[in-house]
């Protein structure tokens, strides 16, 4: 187990967003993560990232408690998010960028330069890197998203909602790169609307409903589910 | 990947043009020093590499790393009380002074830094301007210690050891050496981890923190530099003008021009605060010679309509304007970016 998450409770006011949710992530396995809007998707990102403290439970990460880590140790330890909306530094260069995310490893310019250039091959960003942040399309701000997560050398990858906003020729593009994540060792959680994304990636799938777990387990399983069904899914995918 | 990579050689470390740059303005400005003698014009001079210096500065925690202070006047005074009280009442050389002041301000800055940054939104600013406001008013009634508003007056004991000199050219020649150690910070930080790492939680405070920064430590690291070198720039104007008090020293005034000069300039650029300074500096000390006798006020309403028409034909600031303008002209042959604003 790289990740391991007991019982996590979070409130908002009286809103409860997660209750009491569990589940594991092995090594090297690409988990997806579901469930209807407001399923308390995001907030599970952000309590596992560092972000939100969790009012209960807690998360072990490669062996260690780390519910009580900020957000920048975790990512020194390999545990890396992106945002579903994306948060590219707009004013700096694609390459910049991705550079700001390498300099976690090393504080010189040539070799973060060098490794954040590797990244930029494998997400297909090479062309665009002096192009500015804001100047980029949709897809290719998706894609920058990753690169600058995993220039920080992650062993971890939370990645929340890549896919949104692709077309279907960028979106067999993106799945082609999470693939090679993958294949380079990286474990990945990945949150995903797209039930035909998720079905081919995930090795397991985690569903959320109303910030509680409601099925856990792989893709077929997990689609024949009734309260999965019922909660997300909807007759209509059992009959496509 | 190899042609990719032969390229990264050479933008990596401090450009060779903006070395050259510097080297051009150090020996026009020395020369102009060596050469002028009127002594306005040589004031004009001295305040423009002073202004420029202390604004490259302000530029490191206001540009750089988007912390809007406007109570810079606080370091600038407290380096220009603790030399001069130094030298005045202990004989300490105001060379020694400054780098007790400036870091006497570098541990103030961190200690108002430490708690605002902590915080989102304008505090930051607001505890700035409040600090430099009291520390004024302090000033104003420790009058054992500071003689509060009768000021203090430097005494003219000219030796290099004291930081007194006869010829203005010799303020000149220390004030041009202030500007190029400033302009050689800015361009290290730009050029280094620190630089972006700045630049990141300027643009994305989520994002930089999500990617393993330490958004707080960084903005700390940023107004500790920031300081030091603006109280270098206070003892400087001690030692210069050879008399401070509280009102000119602390002032709101002051701390705004100095955000003003590196906004007209190019926020956040190497080159913007100085382009600021040289331009708003002159215009200021002209126009108030000009105009200032003539009808009471109206070299302000000059100037005020000068840095309006400024800020509008060049809202992004001179320096990056001229850039864009560059690039347009001469096509993509210019080399990336050098700043980390990215294009515009």
């Amino acid at each position: 187990m790289i990740l391991q998450a007991d019982n996590l409770t979070k409130t908002f006011g009286g809103l409860a967003a997660l209750k009491g949710v569990s589940f594991g992530i092995e090594e090297g396995e690409i988990l997806g993560l579901i469930g209807p809007n407001g399923a308390g998707k995001t907030t599970l990102f952000n309590v596992i990232s560092g972000f939100f403290r969790p009012d209960e439970g807690r998360v072990v990460f490669a062996g260690e408690t780390v519910s009580h880590l900020k957000a920048h140790n975790l990512c020194l330890s390999g545990l890396v998010r992106t945002f579903q909306v994306v948060k590219p530094f707009g004013n700096l260069t694609a390459l910049q960028n991705v550079m700001v995310g390498s300099f976690l490893r090393t504080a010189d310019p040539d070799l973060a330069r060098e490794r954040a250039l590797e990244v930029m091959d494998l997400v297909g960003l090479l062309e665009c890197q002096d192009k500015a942040a804001k100047n980029l399309t949709t897809s290719d701000r998706k894609r920058l998203e990753v690169a600058r997560a995993l220039a920080t050398r992650p062993r971890l990858l939370l990645l929340d909602e890549v896919m949104a906003g692709l077309n279907p020729t960028e979106l067999v593009q993106m799945l082609e790169i999470l693939k090679r994540i993958r294949d380079q060792g990286v474990t990945l959680l990945v949150i995903e609307h797209i039930m035909a994304v998720i079905m081919n990636i995930s090795e397991r799938i985690l569903v959320l409903h109303h910030g509680e777990k409601i099925a856990e387990g792989a893709p077929k399983e997990v689609a024949g589910d009734k309260r999965v069904i019922d909660a997300y899914l909807g007759e209509e995918y059992l009959l496509a | 990947m190899s042609s990719v990579r032969s390229r990264s050689m050479l933008c990596s470390s401090i450009s060779v043009r903006s070395l050259g740059v510097l080297a051009a303005i150090a020996v026009v400005a020395a020369a102009l020093a060596f050469l002028v003698h009127d002594k306005f014009y040589l004031h004009v001079l001295i305040m423009m590499l002073l202004y420029a210096a202390a604004s490259s500065a302000w530029n490191i925690v206001g540009g750089y790393a988007g912390q809007l202070s406007l109570g810079h006047a606080a370091f600038f005074g407290i380096g220009a009380y603790t030399s001069t009280l130094l030298f005045k009442d202990l004989g300490f050389s105001p060379w020694v002074g400054m780098l007790i002041g400036a870091t006497l301000a570098a541990v103030v800055a961190g200690a108002i830094g430490y708690p605002s940054f902590r915080l989102r939104g304008p505090f930051f600013t607001l505890v700035t301007i409040a600090f430099a406001e009291v520390l004024r008013i302090v000033t104003l009634y420790a009058h054992d210690l500071t003689q509060g508003s009768m000021g203090i007056s430097v005494p003219f004991r000219p030796a290099l050891r004291n930081f007194v000199f006869r010829g203005l050219s010799n303020y000149a020649y220390v004030a041009l050496a202030f500007l190029v150690i400033t302009v050689l910070v800015s361009l290290w930080i730009e050029n280094s981890r620190l630089g972006y790492y700045l630049a990141a939680l300027r643009e994305d405070e989520d994002a930089a923190h999500a990617l393993g920064i330490n958004t707080t430590r960084y903005k700390l690291v940023a107004v500790l530099v920031s300081a030091f070198f603006t109280a270098m720039a206070g003892t400087f104007y001690a030692q210069y003008i050879f008399f401070i008090e509280p009102f000119a020293t602390f002032s709101l005034d002051f701390s705004v021009l100095l955000a003003m000069m590196a906004i007209i300039g190019g926020i956040g650029t190497v080159w913007g605060p100085v382009a600021g300074a040289f331009l708003v500096t002159p215009l200021q000390e002209v126009l108030r010679a000009k105009l200032g006798g003539e009808l009471q006020g109206l070299d302000l309403v000059v100037y005020g309509a000068v840095l309006i028409v400024v800020v509008i034909l060049l809202p992004q600031g001179i320096v990056p304007s001229i850039a864009a303008w560059g690039k347009r002209a001469f096509g993509q042959r210019e080399p990336r970016p050098a700043s980390l604003k990215g294009d515009p």
